[in-house]
């Protein structure tokens, strides 16, 4: 039930996301300490399809399919799924400050990965376990707050999430002290990082992140519903409580696998749905598709960023996410304002 | 024939009683207003009526149908109800926000049909808002807004409508404005309407029955004539009351000191 202003500005948005999603992908895989031109990646690729022959040699072949494109992938994975699982907390919970670590999962995640690295590690590198057991952790945080929340309102539950999280982040911090040699190596996993990307830890993530967003993107009719509140969308019709049962476990799985392959990577959950928003309106079957969408660009372009600026050292993902997102973000809104005044 | 039963219906929050034992039956294609003073349980009764509230103990069945035991997407297909204080999500257009009331008759992974997008063009023209349908809903007047919500129940298609208090902070042109439209509605397409309304000469003049209400008991139910004269009313608003005739219709005015003319003097 669009006016076809909104329609035109819609389709406008979408072209443009996805020619900013394939110049992401250029430059992601193009951009570093080995440079490839933008043409032999095309042709590269276009090789690998059987069409044409290669003109990168066996180094660069192996950088850019062992090294960049895995990270690129798994990339694009961790801002479709982070930016989706933040716009449907925001819409499951009416909540505009809602993110994907609301319900514990970042908190869960992170004592998992805490007792992995602390724990189990020798101390010198993270162990091959950590995105096991941080995966553990967070299902089993968000588990805790919805066996404690669950069953009431929205605002219940949120409250248990804060209650889960607080508790799980001090039994992180107490394990954490107890080994001052892991903490560099904790901190590190805790900001985040597509550092350690490989093609094992996409086909560990890809089913959890392609399944989830669908359910999620399935769902947005319902979240639509849902912006009237409990009371007014179980009167319309909407089974309120089978509808938030179904997308807050698709939207925590999916961000317990993203986090526990690629550590907590702030500000995406939260600022790309907004940045949405502001674009092309309130309805969440327009806000979550294109979520997913910019979400990856954006992780993608911020990684480019993160692994090229200090190289050959990086910088923390979330740190680079905030700082280029949040002026992005002003600035869209300040635009905004003025357009409407 | 009767629309709505609701039989030995009680219903308790903690220690407190806000409805007791309360049976009615509200006959198909009429009006039917409950009226009473703050604290009464109108809004508590309207909800259990509507099937958003459990009651205690009793049951209520509108055209049969147990309304408590039926799924969300059958009772929304068979009552439609109006809060007294509607959430509107500021950002969402008018349009998209009556269109809402079709969410019971479609698949949530689809999106409206062509059926919803004719039913929810009709309701807004019948409504008289078509004008402002791609507005974003934050930036309607409250009487437009109250316009919107009784069209988003209107989408619904239902054949009960229960409304609480529909005309709360309208100014007195928008409040007949919107018993009008409703009025038509019983008229013209057999709609029942069960709602609460605070002002008694509204109530008389647009409802086919009223139902009064004190401490969660129904205190008189009849036609507006009957109720309004009844000894019960001035004793459960506590408050001494006049009905007149104005024009062939009732009106009620409280009987203050002022009207005695027993005015206070300040100095």
């Amino acid at each position: 039930m669009q006016s076809s202003s909104t329609r035109s500005r819609i389709l406008t948005v979408t072209a443009l996301g996805f020619c900013a999603l394939f110049g992401a992908m250029v430059v992601g895989l193009g951009v570093g300490p080995l440079s490839m031109s933008w043409s032999h990646i095309i042709g590269d690729v276009a090789s690998h399809l059987g069409l044409g022959h290669s003109t990168l040699d066996s180094l660069q072949s192996t950088v850019l399919w062992q090294l960049r494109a895995p990270r690129l992938v798994l990339g694009l994975l961790a801002g479709a799924m982070l930016a989706v699982a933040g716009g449907t907390y925001q819409g499951v919970f009416r909540n505009p400050l809602a993110d994907p670590y609301l319900l514990g999962v970042a908190a869960g995640a992170g004592l998992g990965a805490t007792v992995a690295i602390v724990q189990i590690g020798d101390g010198l590198s993270t162990p091959a376990w950590t995105p096991w057991l941080a995966f553990a952790g967070a299902l089993i945080a968000v588990s805790l707050t919805w066996a404690v929340g669950g069953r009431g309102t929205s605002a219940s539950l949120v409250l248990a999430g804060v209650a889960i999280s607080s508790l799980l982040t001090s039994a992180q911090t107490f394990v954490q002290q107890s080994s001052h040699s892991s903490i560099a190596r904790v901190y590190i996993w805790l900001l985040g990082s597509l550092g350690g990307a490989s093609w094992h830890s996409v086909w560990m993530t890809l089913p959890y992140v392609i399944v989830c967003i669908i359910i999620c993107v399935a769902a947005a009719g319902a979240l639509d519903v849902m912006s009237v509140g409990d009371v007014e969308s179980r009167s319309l019709g909407l089974p309120v409580e089978r509808v938030r049962l179904v997308v807050v476990a698709a939207a925590s799985l999916g961000t317990a696998a993203v986090v526990s392959s690629v550590g907590l990577i702030g500000f995406v959950g939260i600022i790309v749905p907004h940045f949405v928003r502001l674009l092309v309106g309130s309805s969440y079957r327009h806000i979550l598709p294109l979520s997913a969408l910019i979400g990856a660009t954006f992780l993608v372009l911020t990684d480019t960023v993160a692994r090229t600026v200090v190289s050959p050292s990086e910088l923390p993902l979330g740190v680079i996410t905030a700082l280029i997102g949040a002026p992005m973000f002003v600035l869209l809104l300040r635009a905004r304002r003025e357009s409407l005044t | 024939m009767s629309a709505v039963d609701v039989r030995h219906v009680s219903v308790d929050i903690g220690d407190a009683q806000l409805v007791r034992d309360v049976t009615l039956n509200f006959a198909a294609g009429q009006w039917h207003t409950i009226v009473g003073p703050n604290g009464a349980g109108k809004t508590t009764l309207v909800e259990t009526i509507a099937g958003v509230r459990q009651p205690t103990r009793g049951a209520v069945e509108v055209s049969g149908m147990s309304i408590h035991a039926a799924s969300e997407r059958l009772r929304a297909q068979t009552v439609a109800f109006v809060p007294q204080h509607p959430i509107v999500p500021a950002g969402m257009k008018v349009r998209d926000y009556v269109g809402l009331g079709r969410t019971a008759y479609r698949s949530l992974l689809r999106g409206p049909s062509t059926r919803d997008h004719e039913i929810v063009s009709e309701v807004l023209n019948r409504l008289d808002i078509e004008r402002f349908a791609d507005r974003d809903v934050a930036t309607l007047s409250g009487g437009e807004r109250q316009r919107m919500v009784l069209a988003r129940a209107l989408a619904q298609h239902t054949m009960v409508v229960v409304l609480d208090e529909p005309i709360t902070g309208l100014d007195i042109r928008h409040q007949v404005d919107l018993l009008e439209v409703l009025r038509r509605e019983v008229e013209e397409c057999g709609l029942t309407v069960i709602a609460t309304l605070h002002d008694l000469t509204l109530a008389a003049q647009f409802a086919d029955r009223l139902v009064l209400l004190a401490d969660g008991q129904v205190r008189a139910e009849g036609t507006p004539h009957d109720v309004l004269r009844t000894v019960e009313l001035a004793d459960c608003y506590g408050v001494a009351l006049q009905v007149v005739n104005v024009g062939g219709s009732d009106v009620v005015v409280p009987v203050t000191a002022i009207r005695q003319g027993n005015v206070p003097t300040f100095s």
